[in-house]
């Protein structure tokens, strides 16, 4: 029934079905529709309801596995090892973990859970990334590369998000410096990267990203601030998809960067931001400075001029998009 | 008279450039830039063993900035200095490898990585640099005690400079 269920809602994959006019079509009970609707919901079914015109199917189940990931990948692929657990406390953290065993994590090694109990951001602040809903990725890399050069790596993979979200959906796609990815002002990923050094050489780097792909609401708190693609697109995508996406975009520009240089990088980052020569405030640990982003200089540090005329070099910070 | 802003913008810039040495004059102020050579250092610098530090800028009294030394090792005579007003012991400074804003916490809930006391090994984690959300967590790189930390949560650190002495064990 549950699969009959559904079939009605396939079927109207354009509209909404009422819930009285499945209960008449199958001959159950509203009570029951309601339940299959919510067992559907529960397996991942992205299902939307709304009051007076009934529900709508926004997204197919779009489970995320070992083996369907590692489909998604040619041989030319960069990322030879996907590790896949449906709830991870955080892909980072495992992540951190398989550094430890060595023989687990060559070059290009995957992290990807279908939930984070305990996803975070930018200094321990959490990262809602509930079940079925979001890419929750991290990447495991040991490059070659002067430690004063990594924080080039988040600009980097700030234009790969960008670029797999514009190749799978027809959506505007911006970046907010460093490396938040924005819809209509609202934010649809964030990139969070982790280094480990010696003084004098890099060891690994785990960049982990969060992109919110089908959740149709979001917690009373983020909501002002937070997006999916699907609420932006108005209509489900498939995660895989876009793992797809990114991977490939990422390794593409990974590649340009190491024999290139972030000179390659650092143009396709300013056409795609939204905070370059607008009125910002930055809040730092120690200060709150209001001016215009000038600019952002070959390390990726921002330049943010205040009222005065003063330079400020912006290395963290949160950044307020004023007079948007 | 430039402003502290600008001159830091300038040091960037020159030292990415070619130029080895710059002058600015304008009403009555002057700005001398000047790179040591790798290799005019490279022997003090084994001799001292210090590790780079930031660059310096000795202003006179008039205001005007004599000399900034721009290159990535600079700076051993204050360091040797330093290390000495802390007594006779031979501590390990722990520097930072890169520009970024410290932290010594994963978050701002969280207990500190370390405090003055504590044992540290080489791999413990003793803070975090932060640059464009890069969270470079800064290894110990030397077993021993923290005795001081040198620098506040969230203050921006220069690469080289100096976080924390260790007592070597």
């Amino acid at each position: 029934m549950k699969g009959k269920v559904l079939q009605l809602l396939r079927d109207h994959s354009n509209e909404y079905i009422s819930g009285e006019k499945i209960s008449q079509a199958l001959s159950i009970s509203r009570t029951m529709v309601w339940k299959y609707i919510d067992a559907l919901r529960k397996e991942g079914y992205d299902i939307i309801a709304v009051s007076n015109k009934g529900y709508l199917l926004k997204g197919e189940v779009d489970s995320l596995s070992e083996h369907g990931i590692q489909a998604r990948l040619d041989e030319r692929s960069i990322f030879r090892n996907v590790v896949y657990q449906p709830v991870l406390e955080s892909t980072q953290q495992l992540a951190q973990q398989l550094l430890q065993e060595k023989e687990k994590n060559g070059q290009g090694t995957i992290v990807i859970a279908n939930e984070q109990t305990g996803g975070r951001g930018r200094l321990g602040r959490d990262w809602h990334s509930p079940k079925n809903t979001g890419v929750w990725m991290s990447i495991i890399l040991y490059p070659k590369l002067d430690i004063r050069q990594t924080p080039q790596l988040t600009l980097l993979t700030a234009v790969a998000v960008v670029r797999a979200i514009e190749k799978i959906t027809e959506l505007d796609v911006h970046i907010k410096w460093p490396n938040d990815i924005l819809i209509n002002k609202k934010k649809v990923a964030g990139i969070l990267t982790e280094l480990q050094a010696d003084p004098d050489r890099v060891k690994s780097v785990i960049i982990g990203i969060g992109l919110n792909v089908n959740q149709t609401s979001f917690p009373e708190e983020i909501k002002d601030i937070a997006t999916s693609i699907a609420i932006e697109g108005n209509k489900g995508y498939k995660r895989i998809d876009l793992i797809e996406a990114i991977l490939f975009e990422f390794q593409w520009l990974y590649e340009v960067y190491l024999s290139k240089g972030f000179s390659f990088i650092k143009p396709l980052w300013e056409a795609r931001t939204t905070t370059l020569g607008k009125r910002i405030t930055a809040t730092t640990p120690r200060d709150v400075i209001t001016g215009v982003a000038d600019r952002m200089d070959d390390d990726g540090v921002l330049l943010l001029k205040d009222d005065e005329g003063v330079i400020h070099r912006i290395y963290s910070a949160d950044i307020k998009i004023l007079h948007d | 008279m430039l402003k502290i802003q600008e001159i830091r913008e300038l040091i960037n810039l020159i030292d990415q450039s070619s130029i080895e040495e710059f002058k600015f004059e304008q009403n009555g102020s002057k700005v001398t830039i000047r790179k040591q050579l790798k290799s005019q250092l490279k022997n003090q610098v084994e001799t001292t063993r210090v590790v780079a530090a930031p660059p310096t800028m000795n202003v006179n009294e008039q205001g005007d900035i004599q000399q900034v030394a721009v290159n990535e090792v600079s700076n051993q005579k204050e360091e040797t200095k330093e290390a000495a007003v802390k007594g006779n012991e031979n501590y390990h400074a722990i520097t930072s490898p890169m520009v970024g804003t410290f932290y010594v916490a994963p978050s701002p809930d969280s207990a500190p990585y370390v405090a003055v006391g504590d044992k540290v090994k080489e791999d413990s984690v003793v803070c975090i640099v932060e640059a464009m959300k890069l969270m470079n967590e800064i290894e110990s790189e030397i077993k021993g005690e923290i005795v001081e930390v040198l620098v506040e949560n969230g203050q921006l650190v220069e690469y080289g400079q100096e976080l924390f002495l260790v007592k070597p064990e």
